[in-house]
Order: structure tokens, then C-alpha cells, then sequence
């Protein structure tokens, strides 16, 4: 069931890149619940990793599962090396191993301190009670932020407050220092409030007289446009320059507490790529509100509105 | 040991035991079915000693890749795997 032409093929891909992720879709869209848990695990490991559609190709589909003697998709190589799938991946994870294997800096050991209000914890306590389970918190490198039943896990940390334990692994628990959480009345229902001390800052709105000032004053900004080529050939701000994927990916190496400005017509287009560059981690992060439309209006009238 | 079938093709179970102690001959297999073609395993051998937990699991799914294998194949799914040396 697996022939040569098949098995070189595979030998081929695995040996394309140090981590070779066979899986189901790709690693922006996965098409399967565990592909997308591994793609999420090892982008919060490592920068850059390969990624086999099996989807793709029938041959490849069932030719992995003979080649690697493991029935389900996905399935991980690193270093040439069959590491195994979903579940391991997880348990590597939560344990710290997957750390060593990827070459990965392990995050500091932290029993996050937690601030529970008493609303909170009777909600978060009920719902455990009753499902006979136990409280997890998972934080991901973008800082959104689940709470979970289930069992406990291997490698798992351990944080008490108000009277409950909560579990994290490893990666959660460093970004959960001082995290408060909250019960609260909502338009759409009671719902927890978490708030957390470690989350780059929301995006500033920046308006364009702000930005004229920032520009004058002589401080270092960055100041993108991400509108289209041809938008920017109708009118543009002569500073600011366009984020084609060149510029994009240079942007994404700057420092984390680099000044950055974002810029569309009107402003929704730069709001969405704002929010791109805080989940990449970086803090200080502006939309200037209006876009420029507004700086036309506002600061220099020789830009062409239209 | 073949513990109790439900709801699964006959003889199933007793191919999954055959495979495994085909390839591992001195293998205590304990197959319990599941749901339709969904089974959990338990395999004790002497061959997993010294070997990782995922080198066990493959050595086990080596040995049952042909049930597997197809469109609807008899066995779609192990539910759990449990492998130890005795």
C-alpha cells in the first residue's frame, strides 16, 4: 500500500524542513479540530515550519500512515524523526518536552498569582461541581483566553485562589500572572471578565492632527498604508509607506515597543491590520482614525479626497 | 483475550489479535470493541521493553495497518491504545 514512488516522495518532504507537519488543510486554514490544535501548538514554538496538505493527495493520505506505522492525521516530524500526533503533541506540550525537541526557549516556571472575585468563583466552582471536572485556563500567544473542564493533565501547574484550583499548562501559566477574572452582567447574559496584566495594550486611535504632531516632533514612528497600489496612486501621505509583503514582513521583525502607525481611506482596513501587529505582541500600536480621508481634511487639504 | 463485541463486524476482533500477534509473536492482546468499527486495545509484550511509548504504538498499528487501510475498512478507529512490557 505504499509504494516507492510514494515513499521517496514522503522521504523527500521530511527531509524539505527540520518541522514537517502533516495534516489536514493548511496552517492558516485547517480543515480538522487536532490538525488545527497542532498547527497552534507549534506556531506558539517556532517561527517558521512546513506543512503537508494529505488532502491533497490521496497517495500521500495513506501513503503517511504506512510510511510513519500510525493510523491518524496529523502527524509531526522533526529532525527527519516521527514524533507522533495530536495527543502527544498536547502532552509534550503541557509537559514542557516539546520545548526540547523543537529547540524552543521553555517559558519561566510561574504559579501564576490570580485575583477570583467571589461571583466568579462560585460560577467557575458550580459548573466544575457539577460536571465532576477540573478547572483549566489555556492562554494562547495572541492572549485570547479559554476556561475549560476536563482531567489534569501531565506537566500541568497548579494555581489556588479564592478557594479553587486552576490548571494551566506550562505557556498559559507565564502569561497568567496577576490575571483577574470576574462574573459579570453583560447585554447577551452573565459572562466571566478577564482581565490580564500581560496583554499588549488594546490599539491606540490616533487622529490626524495627532499624527501631524508626531511627525513634527521628531520621534521615530512607522507609518503604514495598507490600502491598495492604486489607491495610494489617487492619493497618499508622502511618510507613510505601503504595507506590501515585503514591507509586511520586515514590519513584523521591528522591536515590540517600535512606534506604529496604521493608515487606510478610512480607517477600517488599518483597524483589522492594527490588531495583526498587537497579537503579534507588539505595544504600541496606532489606528489613525479617519484614515486619509480625514487627513485630507484635517491636516493637508493638497491630498485628493475621493 | 477477546473481551465482548458490539456492534461490530464478526470475527473483527479476532483478525486485530491474529495481526498483532502476527507481527509481535509473544503478545498478550486484549481487544474490547466499541462502536461500530471502533475499538480499544491492550497489548502486552516483551518487544516494547526499552522502546518509547509512540514505538510501541507504531509497532501495533504496523501490525493492524491492513485493517485500517481502504474505504470502509473494518477497523475505523482505535479509540485507545495501551502497550507495556510485562
Amino acid at each position: 500500500m505504499l509504494n516507492d514512488e510514494t515513499r521517496r516522495q514522503i522521504d523527500s518532504l521530511i527531509a524539505s524542513d527540520r518541522v514537517v507537519l502533516f495534516m489536514k488543510g493548511n496552517r492558516s486554514q485547517p480543515q480538522c479540530g487536532f490538525s488545527a490544535t497542532v498547527v497552534q501548538i507549534l506556531g506558539e514554538l517556532v517561527p517558521e515550519f512546513t506543512t503537508v496538505d494529505v488532502l491533497a493527495d490521496p497517495a500521500i493520505r495513506d501513503g503517511i500512515k504506512a510510511y510513519s506505522s500510525w493510523p491518524t492525521i496529523p502527524q509531526l516530524y522533526v529532525g527527519g524523526e516521527f514524533v507522533g500526533g495530536c495527543d502527544i503533541v498536547r502532552e509534550m506540550y503541557g509537559s514542557g518536552e516539546l520545548y526540547e525537541k523543537l529547540g524552543a526557549e521553555k517559558p519561566a516556571l510561574v504559579v501564576p498569582v490570580l485575583h477570583v472575585s467571589d461571583a466568579a468563583a462560585k460560577f467557575l466552582g458550580d459548573a466544575a461541581a457539577r460536571a465532576g471536572q477540573q478547572l483549566h485556563m489555556r492562554i494562547d500567544n495572541a492572549f485570547q483566553t479559554k476556561a475549560y473542564l476536563g482531567p489534569v493533565e501531565a506537566g500541568e501547574i497548579a494555581a489556588e485562589a479564592s478557594g479553587l484550583t486552576f490548571h494551566f499548562d506550562r505557556a498559559s501559566a507565564a502569561r497568567a500572572d496577576g490575571l483577574r477574572i470576574d462574573y459579570v452582567e453583560t447585554p447577551h447574559g452573565h459572562d466571566l471578565a478577564i482581565e490580564n496584566p500581560n496583554a499588549p495594550p488594546a490599539v491606540h486611535a490616533m487622529d490626524a492632527p495627532s499624527l501631524k504632531a508626531l511627525m513634527d516632533s521628531g520621534r521615530a514612528y512607522h507609518l503604514f498604508d495598507v490600502r491598495t497600489p492604486e489607491e495610494r496612486a489617487t492619493a497618499s501621505i508622502p511618510q507613510a509607506k505601503l504595507l506590501d509583503p515585503p514591507t509586511l514582513a520586515a514590519a513584523e521583525k521591528l522591536p515590540k515597543d517600535a512606534l506604529i502607525v496604521l493608515h487606510c481611506h478610512h480607517g477600517g482596513r488599518s483597524a483589522q491590520a492594527a490588531e495583526h501587529f498587537r497579537q503579534l505582541g507588539f505595544r504600541n500600536v496606532h489606528n489613525l482614525v479617519g484614515g486619509i480621508d480625514a487627513w485630507s481634511q484635517l491636516v493637508d487639504s493638497s491630498v485628493p479626497r475621493y | 483475550m477477546v473481551l465482548k463485541i458490539i456492534g461490530a463486524e464478526d470475527g473483527v476482533a479476532e483478525r486485530i489479535e491474529a495481526a498483532i500477534r502476527g507481527a509481535i509473536p509473544d503478545a498478550q492482546v486484549q481487544v474490547k470493541a466499541g462502536g461500530a468499527a471502533h475499538f480499544e486495545l491492550q497489548v502486552v509484550a516483551e518487544a516494547f521493553r526499552g522502546k518509547s511509548m509512540v514505538q510501541q504504538h507504531q509497532l501495533v498499528y504496523g501490525a493492524i495497518a491492513e485493517l485500517m487501510a481502504g474505504g470502509a475498512p473494518p477497523v475505523h478507529a482505535i479509540d485507545r491504545l495501551v502497550t507495556k512490557a510485562p
